[in-house]
C-alpha cells in the first residue's frame, strides 16, 4: 500500500517535471523565434540620437578589485548608450581599489545630496571626475556591509535615473547591452485604452484608463568567461571553457537562461533576474525595499518582493528576458569555490521559500503565488531532496532484491536520454539567437557534455544543494555573522 | 498483427514492450522520442552553423566588391555633388559583375546601400537611392509586402522608410489596422514618412497607447523627413482623448519649439489626469513661457508630488527671477527631499538674480540643506 | 634637385588627418571626400588604437575626426587627452549620437566642430578645410 503510494507519487512528480521541461523548451523556442523576427528590422541605434531615450544608472559594487578595476570601469564607461551614468560602489575595500580609481579618473570628493531611501551602512564619501570626459562616472565609498546587496542599495540611493542596471565589476558586459535591455521596458504591449463612466456633463471630460502593464525588470543570458579571449574588458572571442567544471557551468547557464528564463518570460512567470546582470525599474525596486542585505539569494528575493509590491498595489507587471548573451562572468574554476557557491544558492533558495511562504499557493498573488513559487518549491527546492530519497529507496530495493533490473534500466535510460535531449535543445536554441563560438567543433564539444552531466555534474549539484539546506536548518541560529561574510567572499574568484 | 518484418535484434524489445506495465511502455516510447529529438537538435545545430558560415563567407567576398562599386560608381561620380541626383546617369553595367540574380546578393546590396545612407545624406544620399531604384532592388521589398508573414511586411516597410520610397496609400493604410501590433506600428511610421496626404492623420484615429518605443521611432521619422509639413500639435493636445498621443504631442511641441501651442498646453493644466498635467508643466518649462509662472505657483499647493517637482523644475528653466521667494520657501520648509533638491536646483538656475538669497541660505541652512545646495551648485554633478 | 624640393614642400603641405571610427563604411566615405592627393589620412577603429597611434606619432596630426561611442575609450576621452597637449590638435566629432547633451559635452571638452551622421560630404570638406586654414 505505502509502496504503491510512494511509487505513484514519484511517478506523478517525475512526469510533471519532465512535462514542465518540455513546456519550457516550447515556450522558449516561441520566444526566441519572436525575438529573431523582431530583430530582423529593429534599429536599436535610434535610441542613441533620440531625446526620448530613458536614462540608466549602471551600478557595480566593488570589493578589493584593485587588479582589474580600472579596466572594468573603462569598459563600463564605453557602453553604447547616451543617457547613462556608471556608479561604482567601493564597499570598504581594504586594497588600493579606491586610490586607483581616484588617480586614473581624476576624481575629487563632492558634496552630494545623498538621499538614503534604502538604509545601508554609512556612505563615507562620493567622488566625481574633474575631467568632463568621465562625467558619467560616480564613485561611492562606503563602510563595508559584508554583502553585495548593501553596496547595491547605496548605489540605488545615489542613482539619478529611473532605471538601474545591477551588475558586478568583474562581469564583462557586451557593448550594446543597455540598448537591448531597455527595449522590453519600452515596447511592452498595452491593451486598448478604455473609457470609464459617463462623460462629465459640464466639461465633457471622459475618464480614460490605460490598461497597461509595467515592465519592472529585464534580464539577459549570462555565460562563463573562463576560456574566452578578453582584452581590457572586451570579449574578443567566445570559447567554451576548457576545464571540466566551468564547462559544465556554461552548459548549465545556457540551459537555465535560454531555455528556462526565456520560457518563463513567455508566460510572464520569470522567477529571478540574475544578480550578475539585470535592469530594474528604480521606483518599484525602492518601494519594494531594495536588496535584502541578509539574504543569500538577494537577486531572487528582490524580484519576488517587487512582484508582490505590484500585486499589492493592483498594478499589472511583467519581467522580461532577452535570449542574447549580454554578460560574461567568471565561473568558479575549482571544486572548493564551486561548492561554496552552490551551497550558498541552496541556502538562498530555502530562505526564499520560507521567507515568502505567505505568497505560496495564495491565489491573491496570482502567477507569483500559484506558478512561480510553487514551481520553485517543488522542482527547484524539493528536487534534490526527492532525488536523494529516491536513491536511498532504490538502494533499499536492491538490497531486498525487489528490483526488476530490466525495467530499472529502461527507466534510467529514459530519464538520462530525456535530460540529454533538453540540454541539447537548449544549446540548439542558443545557437539560433547567435552563432556563439567560432567552430562547430566547439559547439558539439559543449553539447556532448550533456551526456556526462547526469553522471558527474548533477550529483555534485544535488550534494551541495543538500549541504546548503542543512546549513540553513542548523546554522541559522548559531552563526549569523559567519554566514554573512561567506556571501561576499565568493566574488573574487579570478584573482 | 505485426506484418512488417522486424530485424531480429528488435524482437526482445518488442516482447518487453508488449508485456511491460504502462509506465515502462511510456518510458520506452519516450526513449525513442528523446533519442530522435537529440539527433535532430544536433543536426539542426550543424545545419544552422553550416548555412550561417556559408553566408558569412559569401558576404565576406561580396561586401568589399559592393563597397568598391558604390564608392567608384556613386560616391566618386564626377557629377555626384554638382548635378541633381535624378539627372545623374549612373553606370549600372558595372554592378552586373555582382551576382544580382541571387536574392541574398540583392538583399546584401540593399542593406549596404542603407548603411551608406546612414552615413551620408544630401545629394549623395539621393544618388544612392536612385541606384537602389534603378537596379530595381525595391522589387524584393514589394514582394515581401505581399508575404503572409508579418515580419516580412515590417521588413519591407522599414526598407521603404529607410529608402524614402513612395508607396501608394492603399498599400499601407490597410496595414495600419493590422491585428499585429508591430506591423500596425511599422505601417503608421511608414505612412507618416511616405504619404503625401495628411501624414498625421492617424493621430486622430489611434485608440491604443503609443508605446515609448513607437514614440522614439515616430520622433526620429518626423524629424528626419525633410519635406513634411509640421502641423500645430496643439490640435491633438486639445482634442485627442488618447493620453499617449497628447503626451507625445507635448514632446513634439517642445522639439519644434511651437510657441503658438502654448495656450492649449496651459489649458491642459486643468486636466484631471495628473501624469498628463506633469507632462504639460514640463512642456511649459522647456518652452520657457514666463507668463505661466504665476499660474504654476498658484496651483502648486494642491498638486501631487511629481507635479510639484515639475513645477519647481519649470520655474528653474524659465528662470524669470520673479519667484525666488517661492523657491526659497519651498527649499526651507518642504519636508520632502526631492522637493528641496528641485527647489535648490531652480534657485541655482536663477542665480543671475538669486545670488544673494543663495549666499544667505548657505550661511544659515541646516547641514542637510547645505549639502543639497552645494550639490546643486557643483558643476561636476549633472543631475 | 629641383624636383626634390618641390616634392618636399608638397609633402610638408599635405595635411595629416587621423580618423577614429568603428563603422566600416565611414572611413571609405571620408577617404573619398578627402582626396589622398591633398590629405594624408590614417584610420583607426577604436580608442585603444587611437591612443597608440597618437603616442607613436607624438600627436603629429593636423586634424582629428572622431566618433563618440567606440570600444576601449570613447571620443570624449580622446578629445580631452588631445586638448590637454601643449599643441592642441583641432578635433571634429562625427557621430550619430546627436542629442543635445552630447553636443554640449563635446564643445565643453573643446571640440572644434560637431557633425551629425548622416553627413553631407561637402559640409565635412568645408569644415575640414576651414579648421586646417585656421590652424595654419
Amino acid at each position: 500500500m505505502l509502496k504503491s503510494f510512494f511509487e505513484g507519487g514519484v511517478f506523478i512528480y517525475g512526469g510533471t517535471m519532465l512535462f514542465m521541461y518540455a513546456l519550457l523548451a516550447y515556450l522558449s523556442y516561441r520566444g526566441i523565434k519572436l525575438f529573431r523576427r523582431k530583430s530582423s528590422y529593429t534599429n536599436y541605434d535610434q535610441l542613441l540620437e533620440s531625446p526620448l531615450t530613458p536614462g540608466i544608472s549602471v551600478i557595480a559594487p566593488a570589493f578589493n578589485e584593485g587588479v582589474t578595476i580600472i579596466m572594468n570601469v573603462r569598459s563600463l564607461l564605453t557602453l553604447n548608450y547616451t543617457r547613462f551614468e556608471v556608479i561604482i560602489v567601493n564597499d570598504g575595500s581594504t586594497d588600493d581599489t579606491l586610490e586607483k580609481l581616484i588617480n586614473e579618473f581624476e576624481l575629487v570628493e563632492v558634496d552630494f545630496a545623498y538621499n538614503e531611501r534604502i538604509t545601508t551602512r554609512p556612505v563615507r564619501r562620493i567622488f566625481k571626475s574633474t575631467n568632463t570626459a568621465y562625467d558619467k562616472l560616480m564613485v561611492i565609498d562606503k563602510v563595508n556591509g559584508k554583502s553585495k546587496a548593501d553596496a547595491s542599495n547605496a548605489g540605488i540611493n545615489a542613482a539619478s535615473f529611473n532605471y538601474f542596471l545591477c551588475t558586478d565589476v568583474d562581469c564583462i558586459i557586451e557593448k550594446d547591452t543597455l540598448l537591448r535591455m531597455i527595449k522590453p521596458f519600452m515596447d511592452e504591449e498595452h491593451k486598448k485604452t478604455k473609457e470609464v463612466g459617463e462623460p462629465c456633463p459640464e466639461c465633457g471630460y471622459v475618464h480614460m484608463i490605460e490598461d497597461s502593464r509595467r515592465v519592472i525588470a529585464t534580464g539577459a543570458t549570462l555565460r562563463v568567461a573562463n576560456s574566452c579571449e578578453v582584452d581590457e574588458g572586451i570579449i574578443l572571442r567566445v570559447r567554451p571553457p576548457e576545464k571540466l567544471l566551468p564547462r559544465f557551468q556554461e552548459m548549465e547557464y545556457i540551459r537555465a537562461y535560454v531555455l528556462g528564463k526565456m520560457g518563463w518570460s513567455g508566460i510572464n512567470c520569470v522567477p529571478n533576474v540574475s544578480g550578475g546582470l539585470g535592469l530594474f525599474d528604480k521606483e518599484v525596486a525602492i518601494k519594494a525595499g531594495g536588496y535584502d542585505q541578509t539574504s543569500f539569494a538577494e537577486d531572487m528575493d528582490i524580484v519576488t518582493r517587487m512582484c508582490a509590491y505590484m500585486i499589492d498595489n493592483k498594478q499589472k507587471y511583467a519581467i522580461r528576458y532577452i535570449p542574447t548573451t549580454q554578460c560574461w562572468t567568471e565561473g568558479p574554476p575549482n571544486m572548493k569555490i564551486f561548492g561554496r557557491q552552490r551551497t550558498r544558492w541552496g541556502r538562498g533558495l530555502s530562505e526564499i521559500i520560507t521567507i515568502h511562504r505567505k505568497f505560496l499557493f495564495n491565489p491573491r498573488y496570482r502567477k507569483l503565488g500559484l506558478v512561480v513559487l510553487p514551481y520553485n518549491l517543488f522542482f527547484e527546492f524539493l528536487a534534490p531532496i526527492i532525488e536523494f530519497i529516491g536513491i536511498c529507496y532504490y538502494i533499499y530495493l536492491i538490497a531486498t532484491e525487489q528490483v526488476s533490473w530490466q525495467y530499472a534500466i529502461i527507466l534510467l535510460g529514459f530519464v538520462y536520454l530525456y535530460s540529454v535531449m533538453i540540454t541539447t535543445l537548449a544549446i540548439c536554441w542558443d545557437q539560433l539567437t547567435y552563432r556563439y563560438y567560432k567552430t562547430w567543433r566547439e559547439v558539439i564539444g559543449l553539447a556532448l557534455m550533456a551526456f556526462l552531466e547526469p553522471l558527474i555534474y548533477h550529483p555534485l549539484i544535488v550534494f551541495f544543494a543538500l549541504k546548503g539546506y542543512w546549513f540553513f536548518l542548523t546554522g541559522k541560529k548559531t552563526t549569523w555573522g559567519n554566514m554573512q561574510r561567506q556571501g561576499f567572499s565568493k566574488k573574487k574568484v579570478n584573482a | 498483427m505485426f506484418d512488417i518484418q522486424l530485424p531480429a535484434f528488435l524482437e526482445p524489445v518488442i516482447n518487453t514492450f508488449r508485456y511491460a506495465p504502462l509506465v515502462i511502455q511510456l518510458a520506452m516510447i519516450f526513449i525513442v522520442i528523446a533519442a530522435v529529438g537529440t539527433l535532430l537538435a544536433y543536426f539542426s545545430i550543424l545545419r544552422n552553423r553550416y548555412l550561417g558560415n556559408r553566408r558569412d563567407k559569401r558576404l565576406a567576398k561580396l561586401l568589399p566588391k559592393i563597397d568598391n562599386l558604390i564608392i567608384d560608381e556613386v560616391l566618386t561620380h564626377p557629377e555626384a555633388e554638382t548635378v541633381p541626383a535624378d539627372q545623374v546617369v549612373l553606370n549600372l553595367d558595372a554592378f552586373q559583375e555582382l551576382p544580382l540574380d541571387k536574392k541574398w546578393a540583392r538583399s546584401a546590396l540593399t542593406e549596404r546601400i542603407i548603411h551608406f545612407r546612414r552615413n551620408v545624406r544630401g545629394n549623395m544620399g539621393l544618388l544612392l537611392r536612385s541606384l537602389y531604384m534603378q537596379l530595381e532592388l525595391d522589387k524584393d521589398a514589394m514582394k515581401k509586402m505581399k508575404s503572409g508573414h508579418w515580419e516580412k511586411k515590417v521588413q519591407a516597410l522599414t526598407e521603404f522608410t529607410n529608402m524614402d520610397m513612395s508607396v501608394a496609400d492603399v498599400t499601407i493604410l490597410p496595414l495600419t489596422n493590422s491585428r499585429n501590433r508591430e506591423l500596425r506600428a511599422a505601417a503608421r511610421h511608414a505612412y507618416i514618412k511616405l504619404s503625401k496626404n495628411e501624414p498625421f492623420k492617424f493621430f486622430d484615429v489611434v485608440t491604443e497607447p503609443l508605446l515609448m518605443w513607437d514614440q522614439v521611432e515616430l520622433l526620429r521619422i518626423i524629424s528626419t523627413t525633410e519635406d513634411i509639413a509640421i502641423p500645430n500639435f496643439a490640435r491633438w493636445v486639445t482634442y485627442s482623448s488618447n493620453k499617449s498621443v497628447v503626451s507625445f504631442c507635448l514632446k513634439l511641441i517642445v522639439h519644434y519649439n511651437q510657441l503658438p501651442a502654448v495656450p492649449a498646453v496651459i489649458k491642459l493644466l486643468d486636466t484631471k489626469d495628473h501624469y498628463l498635467r506633469a507632462d504639460a508643466i514640463n512642456c511649459l518649462g522647456k518652452l520657457q513661457v514666463p507668463d505661466v509662472e504665476d499660474k504654476l505657483v498658484s496651483i502648486y499647493s494642491t498638486q501631487p508630488l511629481h507635479c510639484q517637482i515639475e513645477i519647481l523644475k519649470a520655474i528653474g528653466r524659465i528662470s524669470s527671477g520673479r519667484h525666488i521667494d517661492f523657491l526659497k520657501l519651498e527649499f526651507l520648509h518642504s519636508t520632502d527631499f526631492d522637493l528641496r533638491k528641485s527647489a535648490a536646483k531652480s534657485l541655482v538656475k536663477n542665480d543671475w538674480i538669486a545670488k544673494q538669497v543663495i549666499e544667505e541660505l548657505m550661511a544659515t541652512a541646516t547641514p542637510e540643506n547645505l549639502r543639497i545646495l552645494k550639490h546643486c551648485m557643483n558643476p561636476l554633478i549633472k543631475y | 634637385m629641383f624636383i626634390h624640393i618641390v616634392y618636399g614642400t608638397n609633402a610638408a603641405t599635405m595635411s595629416k588627418i587621423l580618423l577614429i571610427e568603428d563603422d566600416e563604411i565611414m572611413p571609405k566615405i571620408v577617404a573619398r571626400i578627402l582626396p589622398s592627393s591633398e590629405y594624408e589620412l590614417d584610420h583607426v577603429s577604436n580608442g585603444k588604437e587611437a591612443f597608440e597611434k597618437l603616442e607613436s606619432t607624438q600627436y603629429g596630426y593636423d586634424l582629428i575626426i572622431t566618433d563618440i561611442m567606440m570600444p576601449y575609450a570613447n571620443g570624449f576621452e580622446i578629445l580631452s587627452k588631445v586638448k590637454s597637449q601643449p599643441r592642441p590638435i583641432p578635433v571634429i566629432i562625427v557621430s550619430n549620437a546627436g542629442n543635445e547633451d552630447m553636443v554640449m559635452e563635446g564643445f565643453k571638452l573643446g571640440a572644434d566642430d560637431f557633425l551629425k551622421k548622416p553627413i553631407i560630404p561637402a559640409e565635412l570638406m568645408i569644415r575640414v578645410k576651414r579648421l586646417l586654414m585656421k590652424n595654419k
